[in-house]
């Protein structure tokens, strides 16, 4: 895990954040990759669904809104962004 | 081009790019559907006639891009290379310009004669988003139409620029990657023997073959070709270390830094925009508390409508068929020839007055609330719990088309990407009370012995399906690989499309179902005028009468239950020979309870095992069927004990 790095679980809501590594194997990566995750993108957490539900993702780089589960949110890795998005 | 062949024109895009709204608005209401060779996978096409030219308009399931990760992707795309259309019209959301992108340099790379349709620009200006087609358009060496399929806004300019491609037969070129990269390309293209069966061009077979290391065709290559296997290790490990990543990451990079580079010049944001109504809505829709409690007040108005609908369509229906019947036995008499009307009358009333009024509506309120974007949110909301039985989110939408029939709701399970998620998605569903279904337990629940009864039959429905969804996750131990569903942004329902879909859903139903309902009910009449059913109640006597504690006469029921559930209903009045309103006459009402536990879990229609056979797998199909007459005969004793 990079420094300063945390999952996407671990991550503060509301705030923007980069995408610096995503782990798994190649299917899942795969599908994040068409579904507009890729490193260096800057993120937000929207919402958490309560029971341990998945989370709603903000792409800000590619504009679309994505749901992870958490099983999926623990692989993405990302730091904190200050300033802007 | 041969002169005499209507060129095929295919609309390929993004899910929720707004690609079928923007077919509809092409194909009108001529559009069909069927299914694609071998598959159960649908698609819609039509020919349209624009102005005296005649053009066959198809329009492909929805896919990221052209790595295919789920099976419906995967036919889609197959279709694609095979077919060889002479258009290809790229749908792009515009209110996510890069990562519609991605897939349209992905199609330029293709190198078909290609027209972007750059749709959706109303969400995207009130997203703040301003498009500059032209500069898009120079960018990517095809021409650029903008448009607003819902409100056919650009589909004549579109339509003009389709025609003019077509007249000049001018295809794409790829717009160059970071020369490291299209220098290992370029060794792959070298590479390729001259025989080589090429997808499309050269340079797209190689970066295909790059990419799809982990994929079986690369073990079928070291057999066929091990030379070309070689060097192609070679390329891809020399790409790896390069980069310090797998290559199918390289590529998908590279794409993606090019796609945003496009859109970051073809494009400007204004800043300072107000919040819009829809990401407003949202917030409320998936909030924590107020989004289950739409969610259920969705679920709730949902079932309301359907019945408030169907029950009142229902008897306006059947009144004449029974009238008719009624007129024909005082003027036949129980002659062979009055028990073939009857079947015949039986088998068309079953499907015009008992299906449609149920099937019709639920089948509009699904593809409405499909159009809206909200079964993507009730996903969102329902992960957690699919989640307990070993599933998630994106199982709600064939959860909920089971609802209306368990056979589509089966082939939609092919949007899962894993194995596992889809065959467990598909054993329960047969769990779901389907439409016809549905129409037993309110004919006979419902009606009998109150809503509230029914109510709890569904509730009770829903719990027996978790359990069984916790129980057979325990026997599949690969894990789920989880949730990764793309929330669209929120659209008004267009009723055209919304109507025209419920037709064709219709259409293919009636087509699939009505024989079957017709040949039945005749079956069954014959079956009375000659006294056989006699016969198939004594074989099932042992279960029906002692087992159930069911009328003997019910034990032929069962067997056209299996042929569709909605004949159980006629069949068990007419082997009761009784008129529906006076059944409580001849049987009780934990009779009735009894009846229609077994009757909805004993066994999957014909037609939903045919289904289960092909998608899973015969030893699947058999694991469902032993499943439901386990569960039907635990479940019917278990209510015969209690009530």
């Amino acid at each position: 895990m990079p420094e300063g790095s945390m999952t996407l679980i671990e991550a503060p809501p509301n705030s923007p954040l980069r995408i610096v590594g995503v782990e798994g194997g190649e299917a899942v990566r795969r599908r994040l990759f068409c579904l507009g995750f890729h490193k260096d993108d800057v993120v937000r957490v929207e919402s958490r669904a309560p029971f341990r539900g998945p989370l709603l993702l903000w792409n800000a780089t590619s504009g679309c809104r994505t749901a992870l589960g958490r099983g999926v949110a623990a692989k993405v890795l990302v730091q904190t962004v200050d300033g802007e998005e | 081009m041969e002169r005499n062949r209507v060129p095929v024109v295919v609309l390929v895009g993004q899910p929720n790019c707004g690609k079928s709204t923007l077919f509809n608005s092409i194909a009108g209401p001529k559009a069909e559907t069927s299914n694609f060779p071998g598959t159960s996978i649908k698609h819609t096409h039509s020919r349209v006639n624009i102005e005296g030219r005649l053009l066959d308009v198809i329009d492909l399931p929805g896919t990221y891009s052209l790595c295919p990760s789920d099976p419906a992707e995967r036919v889609a795309l197959s279709h694609l290379f095979g077919e060889k259309p002479d258009v290809v019209v790229n749908v792009v959301d515009a209110s996510i310009l890069s990562r519609g992108l991605e897939l349209a340099t992905e199609l330029n790379e293709l190198g078909y004669p290609m027209v972007v349709a750059l749709n959706m620009v109303d969400v995207a200006e009130r997203k703040g988003i301003i498009l500059d087609a032209p500069g898009l358009a120079a960018r990517l060496g095809v021409p650029v139409v903008p448009t607003v399929a819902f409100h056919g806004r650009g589909v004549k300019e579109l339509l003009d620029e389709v025609f003019r491609v077509l007249d000049r037969v001018q295809k794409p070129r790829p717009v160059a990657w970071s020369d490291d990269v299209e220098a290992k390309i370029g060794e792959v293209t070298a590479l390729l023997p001259s025989e080589f069966p090429l997808v499309s061009n050269a340079r797209f077979t190689a970066v295909k073959l790059l990419e799809a290391e982990s994929m079986p065709c690369g073990e079928m290559l070291s057999e066929v070709d091990p030379g070309l296997k070689a060097g192609l290790d070679r390329v891809r490990k020399e790409l790896e270390e390069l980069r310090g990543a797998p290559v199918y990451e390289v590529i998908a990079a590279e794409r993606h830094h090019l796609a945003m580079k496009i859109a970051e010049e073809s494009s400007r944001l204004l800043h300072g925009k107000q919040t819009s109504w829809d990401t407003r809505l949202d917030s409320v829709l998936m909030h924590p508390v107020a989004g289950y409690l739409i969610l259920a007040g969705v679920f709730f108005a949902f079932f309301l409508v359907i019945f408030k609908i169907g029950g009142p369509l229902e008897s306006l229906l059947l009144g004449p068929f029974v009238r008719l019947k009624d007129v024909l036995l005082a003027r036949w008499g129980p002659s062979l020839g009055f028990y073939l009307a009857e079947g015949l009358l039986q088998g068309i009333g079953g499907g015009v007055g008992i299906v449609l009024p149920y099937f019709v509506p639920l089948l509009f309120l699904m593809s409405a609330l499909e159009d809206l974007g909200y079964l993507a949110r009730a996903g969102f909301l329902l992960d957690a719990f699919l989640h307990r039985i070993g599933l998630h989110g994106k199982s709600v939408s064939p959860f909920i088309l089971g609802f209306g029939c368990n056979v589509p709701a089966i082939v939609a399970t092919r949007t899962l990407e894993s194995r596992r998620d889809r065959v467990l998605t598909a054993l329960l569903i047969p769990f779901i009370p389907c439409s016809a279904r549905t129409t037993i337990i309110l004919a006979l629940v419902a009606f009998y012995l109150g809503p509230f009864w029914a109510f709890g039959f569904y509730v009770g429905n829903i719990f027996l399906i978790a359990f069984l969804g916790w129980l057979i996750s325990l026997f599949l131990r690969e894990p789920s690989p989880g949730l990764i569903l793309e929330i669209p942004s929120l659209k008004p329902p267009s009723l055209k499309h919304v109507a025209q879909r419920t037709w064709l859903q219709l259409l293919a139903f009636i087509r699939f179902a009505w024989p079957l309902l017709i040949g039945g009910s005749f079956v069954l009449s014959l079956l009375s005028y000659f006294r056989a059913d006699a016969l198939i109640n004594d074989i099932l006597a042992p279960l029906v009468a002692k087992g159930l504690g069911l009328p003997h006469e019910l034990g032929i029921t069962l067997v056209f239950g299996f042929l569709r559930k909605e004949l159980s209903l006629i069949m068990m009045l007419q082997a009761l020979n009784v008129d529906y309103r006076s059944l409580l006459t001849v049987i009780s009402r934990e009779q009735i309870i009894v009846f229609t536990v077994f009757v909805s879990f004993f066994i999957p229609c014909l037609s939903t095992c045919a289904i289960l056979w092909r998608e899973i797998g015969k030893r699947w199909a058999l694991v469902s069927v032993g499943l439901s007459v386990g569960v039907a005969i635990a479940l019917s004793w278990l209510v015969r004990l209690i009530v």
